[in-house]
């Protein structure tokens, strides 16, 4: 009995990346010129913002957690760094500099809020998602703010730096290189780094497994949540930054619900809701597998309304395999 | 057809996950559940053979409005009568930049012929329009097109020339018998005022149509009182003329909030004179209907029974407006033929034949023939 449900448990957390390759065939096959690099690149440039918000989100979840205001927080991030830049001409490199800090810095307001405070993380998120929200609003009077675009005088660079680049290799000319996919890449591999080898993973996992327990062992349980949230937001702002290249005029008042596609991807991977469990690889694939899902969806003629109907599908069916998980893993530990 | 087919399969294989979780007891693998839904799929592909009409994506800034719909209907007249094959979307509201930019970049990858496209940011599709340019794909702009484009890839744009358009209702103003004697009779002791309800200053669309009113019902005003013209209210238009026995207030709004129209609605109806206001778009009708106890103060016998209004635009209180009269009548834009002169001016464009913009011109319509079926296809709820 043991070993069948062993083999089960390992198929389905290969379910996943199965997924993802399935439905990538599927619609190559079905979509109109879906398997074209043209194509990987919108998929890859839709993912981005996604991928850095499910990073760090992925850390808060995993303590049993939530941030709900990522999604304002990003835009409100953008929105600074576009007003600092444009209105009082700061360098573009400080805008950036400047976007990032907005979001750690909603991040650490976050922590305090639930684990000085004790506020509900749920109560705590939005709260300050609707803050952040307003007071990207209030900064930027209610006006849209554009980051340079690629051909841009100033700032041309921010483009080729964080979206698409075309440059030379040898003699061959590389056109249109995704570049943000290195950048996605490289913070996958810190993020997965810090969440399975070092002590700020660890201890994440311990609160979201046992939070009493963990402070009973000696765990500074607040002050690793502070942490934990902080990097939430530093994610967030990170986000804005790749929001920023990818569609470069920032609509103030905007970015609710951009948080749940973030969540959804986290879920879609495995991440336990209740905490304690979850791998950095499973998100990166869950925001891969919407997003396949949606430039499928729309590559197959099918409107906006259809890629929502799908995703909300794909979330309830990851929860109830992972609840299936769950229980087989506890039978497991039983047997 | 297709379309069923990949909806079904995609639930197909989006169920086969659920099935894959349900019940506990199942020592089956997840895997060839899937890989089943998946086998079918790969032959029915091959049934809808290509007769490969000219593709050609027509992206909108919105899609949910009846305006859009319209657009949508002239787009198929014309794919239909030029049988070419378009695809029609745009994004769920016209603050979703983003879902847009996603959606020109995906059909951007199918390859098309021309595109058609209403931009909702110029900024954000630089590099598409660029993308675009390369490619020779020449882009049509539609409704307010693609402003300030630099790339070239602009080939041409239909739309209404709101300026023409907003000169019907200063025409129709002139040719009121009440109004025009209002006009004749007015001194400067006692000025006829005649006031344009705007929502800004800063959109395009407008502030041509604040232009285009102004500017026509300044050049009507002059016939009946030459160079007793005044032109007041917001210093965009301001032309002030000392002992003025016709003024042209223009009221701009402090946001494009309805409460705060209504309020610039109350300032205009509270002016002395007030003879006949127009507004320049939806917006601002809705603020001025909601400072007239919804209309009701229009109508005979009300408050402001004299006044003659004019609107913009259509939507379910303007059009009703207009049918119990309480309203001299409206301009339309005519969105059927920005569609259709949008999906022509794309296939000449594709087909390498000059193309240059387009008026697709805009209607006056009121009680009598809102009902048309030509007008009623315009007049949005």
């Amino acid at each position: 009995m043991e070993s069948t449900t062993k083999k089960k448990l390992n198929l389905q957390a290969l379910l996943a990346p199965l997924a993802l390759v399935i439905l990538y065939v599927f619609f190559s096959i079905f979509g109109n010129n879906f398997f074209s690099a043209d194509m990987l690149k919108n998929i890859l440039e839709s993912s981005y913002y996604i991928g850095f918000m499910a990073f760090g989100v992925t850390f808060v979840i995993i303590t049993g957690g939530i941030d709900l205001s990522i999604g304002t927080v990003m835009m409100c991030s953008a929105l600074v760094g576009a007003f600092v830049f444009k209105e009082h001409q700061w360098p573009l490199a400080l805008a950036l500099l400047l976007t990032v800090g907005v979001g750690t810095a909603f991040g650490f307001i976050n922590g305090l809020l639930v684990a000085k405070l004790k506020l509900p993380p749920f109560i705590a998120t939005l709260g300050t998602m609707m803050m952040s929200q307003g007071i990207g609003s209030i900064i930027t009077k209610v006006q849209s703010q554009t980051w340079p675009t690629a051909t841009a005088e100033i700032g041309g660079w921010f483009k080729k730096l964080f979206i698409r680049n075309t440059f030379f290799l040898g003699d061959t000319k590389i056109s249109g290189f995704p570049i943000g996919a290195l950048w996605l890449v490289a913070f996958f591999i810190i993020a997965a780094l810090l969440l399975h080898k070092t002590k700020f993973g660890r201890y994440t996992f311990a609160i979201g497994s046992n939070e009493e327990a963990s402070r009973l062992s000696g765990i500074d349980v607040s002050k690793w949540k502070v942490l934990i949230y902080t990097v939430c937001g530093l994610f967030a702002g990170l986000g804005g930054i790749f929001y920023a290249a990818a569609y470069t005029t920032i609509t103030p008042g905007t970015g609710n619900g951009q948080e749940l596609n973030a969540i959804a991807g986290v879920v879609i991977g495995g991440t336990s809701m209740s905490g304690g469990a979850g791998t950095m690889v499973g998100t990166l694939i869950g925001v891969f597998i919407m997003s396949v899902l949606k430039n499928g969806l729309s590559s197959c003629g099918l409107q906006a309304p259809w890629q929502t109907f799908f995703t909300g599908a794909v979330v309830i069916g990851a929860v109830l395999l992972d609840i299936q998980r769950t229980k087989a893993a506890n039978r497991v530990k039983k047997g | 057809m297709k379309k069923l087919v990949v909806i079904l399969l995609t639930l197909g294989m989006v169920l086969s996950m659920f099935a894959c979780a349900a019940p506990a007891a199942t020592t089956e693998e997840p895997a060839p559940a899937t890989e089943a839904t998946e086998a079918p799929a790969a032959e029915a592909t091959e049934a809808p053979a290509d007769a490969a009409p000219m593709y050609i994506p027509v992206m909108a800034k919105g899609f949910q409005h009846q305006f859009w719909q319209a657009v949508k209907t002239g787009a198929e007249a014309a794919a239909k009568d030029l049988g070419v094959e378009i695809y029609f979307d745009g994004p769920a509201s016209e603050t979703e930049i983003d879902a847009q930019v996603n959606m020109v970049k995906n059909e951007l990858a199918k390859n098309p012929k021309a595109i058609a496209l209403a931009a909702l940011s110029t900024e954000a599709v630089t590099e598409i329009l660029e993308e675009c340019a390369e490619k020779g794909i020449p882009v049509i702009g539609f409704d307010s097109g693609v402003p300030d484009d630099k790339t070239g890839a602009v080939k041409a744009t239909a739309s209404t020339n709101n300026e023409n358009a907003a000169a019907i209702a200063a025409v129709k103003f002139g040719e009121n018998a009440d109004l025009v004697a209002k006009m004749q009779a007015a001194t400067p002791e006692n000025p006829v005022v005649i006031g344009c309800l705007s929502q800004d200053a800063v959109s395009a669309s407008v502030t041509g149509r604040t232009t285009g009113f102004v500017n026509k019902m300044k050049e009507i005003a002059e016939t009946y009182q030459p160079g007793k013209v005044s032109v007041e209210g917001h210093t965009k238009w301001e032309a002030k003329v000392d002992g003025a026995a016709i003024i042209i207030r223009v009221e701009v709004s402090a946001t494009t909030e309805a409460t705060s129209l209504q309020t610039s609605a109350n300032s205009l109806l509270a002016t002395k004179g007030i003879a006949a206001i127009f507004c320049s778009n939806e917006g601002a009708v809705v603020g001025l209907l909601a400072a007239t106890a919804d209309g009701e103060d229009l109508a005979d016998g009300g408050k402001y029974a004299d006044l003659v209004v004019a609107g913009f635009d259509a939507g379910t209180a303007q059009k009703n407006a207009i049918r119990n009269g309480w309203f001299y009548g409206s301009v339309t834009q005519d969105p059927y033929q920005i569609g259709y002169k949008a999906v022509e001016l794309a296939v000449k464009a594709a087909n390498g034949e000059a193309v240059a913009d387009v008026d697709t011109g805009a209607q006056w319509y009121n009680a009598e023939n809102i009902d048309n079926p030509d007008i009623a296809l315009l007049v949005y709820d």
